[in-house]
């Protein structure tokens, strides 16, 4: 049980997660609140582990419901058992046959079936799929339905009955509705908007990367066998990296994985030369790999001091990769253009150059 | 006390165009009470996480919640962003409004630092009171007489509301009387009549209210002090605050211009015909987005319920595989199209295809704008395609005379009809982009990209001519996911081709 705003961070740390107060007073509200989190923000920056530590720190099952295209009731909410039925009938061939001795005329037997139907249509032939489970379950549970917008949005519509109202309607048992609330969170990693009736019924959450004082703080929590040193450049370096316009950015799983793959590789302190070996655990594209070799004299740099600077704010503002000049006299005009291509046309199929006539 | 405060921001920031629902105000509420109320950065966060919903309105909250909950002297005016703007004037502003006609858009990224700044915080300026917040170095005392400024501050606001709307019906009342002069006033006479109880009896309620807050009792009396300073001032205010309502009114229409006439030669048989084939063509070809239903047909993925349902008949032995595939939903289209001056001579094109699309799809949206946007698809459903276009030009729905603003219209668009684009929708604007320099309020239009399905733009004017002038379509252009010039029918028998073999209506 979160206590206080306070007490969250404490019992969530202790589940190895760091978090800030932002998240604090969200997840805590919720439990307060019984209300759903919905968590967007981009891979890899904990989403996910958030549930699990939550689920952890609360002494709770995790129920989790990964969605993804083409995902239906059927894999969401619950099915019936078609094999289980037909072979009970068949076993029960007998039983059922016993049953119409002394029937004389088929209305007689229908009605005589019609007193047995339920049967078939019980709880017993129901596969409960995750949020019938969460909903059913004696205990309090964590539901987490994680990448929400890779689903339809016709399957957000299904969610909104369990959301507001914890309850299930299966139109042959009628209305299952929740012995205890569950902590709902939802993720998303904001593909497309999800929609308004969901996000209303949701307390929303935003999860970007750490400041730089929080990731050291996570390195050191993931990975104590990294040096001090080490992790301080480590961080440095994806700081760096953070503020280039790349394609994928290194979030912190990126970070921990590279931490440990430096561990695994006994390395000291982080070399130039160890950094370019070692980006193609951080950079996932071509092209950001060849656009981070460009600037790679400038990433390093934090690794020439031997001890780099504590974090004084001042030089949070002056990261930005030094542009050529050349690049400032471009036509405001093309370079507006240029920038809407490329944000749109990644994701096109089509014709990439921006020009759509013949 | 605290649901009023609460109240008065959710109603800025909707005045900013942020989407609230009641729900989520409730909610906010609730939250608050869950948390302790001494942290401004709680404050922030439970507000941040209950009521925005979306990234994009963070900035603003952010700025206005900086505005809203901080102290006066810090805090420029968060009331002179949201000044209610009078309802859309066609004529010109006087200078000092003139600046912002497009508040419409909902986007406080415009301007408000140059806004008049009617703040009835300049008024409770008090030497003694900012001296007290400086000198005071006790953060729990600066935090419980930060909250008691909020509280004091939004309550006033309500009250000097009430008293300027009584001093403005009593001027109206007397600019009836001698409506010769008008625009000259006398404010002596108005605020002579003004009921002094209604002041008095606020004031005792709001100082009431302040008492059963755990308020030190000092605060309450500098409070006190600082609020009678404000009442000496208040025929001053007024007399701003009616200059401003004045200066804001437009002046009156005298009476509507005779309208020009669009061309009205008639469709030959030979056109109709021609358009209603490309058209069909093209509507054959546009799908709507991948159903989420399943459906039986002979071709698609055997489904293993339905199969042993189906052949339980043959003691399960599936004689009779079933299949199910997704069906693709019905196209849905919102069709945007400028009939203003500049697309004169191919609008009456533009509005046919409009017409035959709107009659092969079925379900059309269809939008005409110049400078305002209205829905024209009943007109198009029920007329006949001449007297359709008759209706668009000539009924007085829009004001076909004025410069196209493609800006205020796509916001419009935005503002009023982003709901019927959805996912299955195919957007397709018709015009040249032309916004006679207006803001070319590139965002709304990526916000109706977002949403659709897919958005197309058929411009009639030549891709080399797109750079020249004041035409907007190199911003617009890298927005949608096709442009293509169409002018003719000819033209636009290419176009189908080329979209067709491009396969933009599958992703």
């Amino acid at each position: 049980m979160f206590a206080s705003i306070e007490q969250t961070i404490a019992q969530l740390r202790d589940q190895q997660y760091l978090c800030d107060r932002k998240l604090a007073t969200v997840a805590f509200l919720a439990l307060q609140m019984r209300k759903p989190i919905l968590i967007e923000g981009p891979a890899g920056v904990g989403k996910t582990e958030l549930a699990k530590a939550v689920a952890a720190a609360l002494e709770r099952r995790l129920i989790r419901l990964q969605c993804y295209g083409g995902l239906d009731e059927a894999h969401a909410l619950y099915e019936w058992e078609y094999g289980k039925q037909l072979l009970y009938t068949q076993i029960l061939r007998d039983k059922i046959s016993r049953l119409f001795e002394g029937v004389s005329d088929l209305h007689e037997a229908v009605a005589q079936l019609h007193l047995h139907e339920d049967v078939f249509f019980s709880e017993h032939f129901i596969v409960r799929r995750p949020i019938l489970q969460a909903i059913s379950s004696p205990d309090p549970v964590v539901l987490l339905i994680d990448e929400l917008d890779r689903a339809e949005e016709q399957f957000e519509a299904f969610l909104l009955e369990v959301l507001s109202d914890f309850q299930v309607t299966v139109p042959e048992l009628g209305t299952v509705k929740a012995a205890t609330i569950p902590y709902v969170i939802i993720t998303s990693n904001n593909t497309r908007d999800l929609s308004d009736a969901l996000k209303r019924r949701c307390l929303h959450l935003f999860i970007g990367y750490p400041d730089e004082q929080r990731e050291l703080d996570i390195l050191r929590m993931k990975v104590p066998a990294l040096r001090e040193t080490l992790a301080a450049q480590v961080v440095a370096v994806i700081r760096r990296l953070r503020a280039l316009d790349l394609r994928k950015a290194p979030s912190i799983s990126e970070t921990l994985d590279w931490a440990q793959a430096l561990v695994l590789l006994n390395a000291d302190a982080l070399t130039p030369a160890l950094l370019e070996e070692t980006l193609h655990l951080l950079i996932k594209y071509e092209r950001d790999t060849q656009q981070v070799n460009d600037q790679l004299p400038w990433i390093g740099e934090p690794l020439q001091t031997q001890n780099p600077p504590a974090i004084p704010s001042a030089t949070e503002i002056s990261l930005h990769p030094p542009t050529r000049p050349a690049e400032l006299d471009v036509n405001y005009l093309e370079q507006r253009r240029q920038e809407h291509t490329t944000r749109y046309f990644t994701s096109y199929r089509g014709r990439t150059d921006g020009r759509t006539g013949g | 006390m605290m649901d009023t405060v609460v109240n008065r921001f959710i109603f800025l920031l909707k005045k900013q165009g942020v989407r609230i629902s009641p729900a989520e105000s409730l909610d906010a509420m609730q939250a608050l009470t869950r948390v302790a109320l001494h942290d401004r950065d709680t404050v922030r966060i439970v507000l941040r996480s209950t009521l925005i919903k979306d990234l994009r309105d963070l900035p603003l909250f952010e700025e206005l919640f900086e505005q809203f909950f901080s102290l006066p002297k810090a805090s420029p005016s968060p009331e002179a962003t949201a000044e209610p703007q009078p309802p859309h004037a066609t004529e010109p502003y006087p200078p000092e409004a003139a600046a912002e006609p497009n508040l419409a858009s909902g986007h406080a990224d415009d301007d408000h630092a140059h806004e008049d700044p009617l703040d009835i915080r300049d008024y409770f300026e008090d030497e003694d009171m900012v001296a007290h917040f400086n000198a005071h170095q006790d953060d729990h005392d600066l935090r419980l007489a930060e909250f008691g400024q909020n509280l004091l501050l939004s309550r006033h606001q309500e009250l000097l509301d009430q008293v300027m709307q009584k001093a403005t019906q009593l001027l109206k009342v007397r600019r009836v009387k001698n409506a010769g002069r008008a625009g000259e006033l006398n404010f002596s006479e108005a605020l002579t009549a003004l009921d002094a109880d209604l002041i008095a009896d606020a004031v005792t309620e709001l100082l009431e209210d302040l008492n059963d807050l755990d308020v030190d009792e000092q605060l309450i009396q500098r409070l006190a002090r600082r609020l009678e300073g404000g009442m000496a001032n208040l025929p001053e205010l007024l007399k701003r605050y009616l200059e401003r309502e004045l200066a804001l009114r437009p002046p009156a229409k005298i009476s509507d211009p005779p309208r020009r006439r669009a061309h009205d030669d008639r469709f030959s048989e030979q056109e109709r015909r021609e358009m209603a084939e490309i058209v069909q063509r093209l509507c054959r070809r546009m799908r709507g987005a991948r159903s989420y239903r399943r459906q039986i047909s002979p071709r698609g993925r055997i489904s293993v319920p339905l199969t042993l349902r189906r052949n339980m008949k043959y003691e399960g032995i599936p004689f009779q595989p079933v299949m199910t595939h997704y069906r693709d939903d019905k196209p849905r289209l919102a069709v945007i199209c400028d009939v203003s001056l500049s697309v004169r001579n191919t609008a009456r094109f533009m509005l046919h295809l409009v017409y035959n699309l709107q009659n092969l799809f079925g379900q059309v949206r269809s939008f005409a704008f110049v400078s305002d946007l209205v829905e024209v698809s009943a007109y198009f459903d029920q007329l006949s395609i001449d007297d359709a276009i008759a209706a668009v030009f000539n009924s007085g729905l829009l004001d076909t005379e004025v410069d196209s603003n493609y800006g205020r219209a796509l916001s419009l668009f935005h503002n009023r009809y982003l709901a019927a684009v959805t996912r299955q929708t195919t957007v397709i604007v018709l015009g040249d982009g032309r916004g006679n320099r207006n803001p070319p309020h590139v965002w709304a239009l990526e916000a109706i990209r977002r949403r659709a399905k897919q958005l197309l733009w058929l411009s009639p004017e030549p891709r080399g001519s797109w750079s020249l002038g004041s035409c907007d379509m190199p911003l617009y252009e890298p927005v949608c996911h096709q442009t293509e010039v169409v002018r003719n029918l000819q033209q636009l028998g290419q176009a189908t081709e080329a979209l067709l073999r491009r396969s933009v209506t599958r992703h």
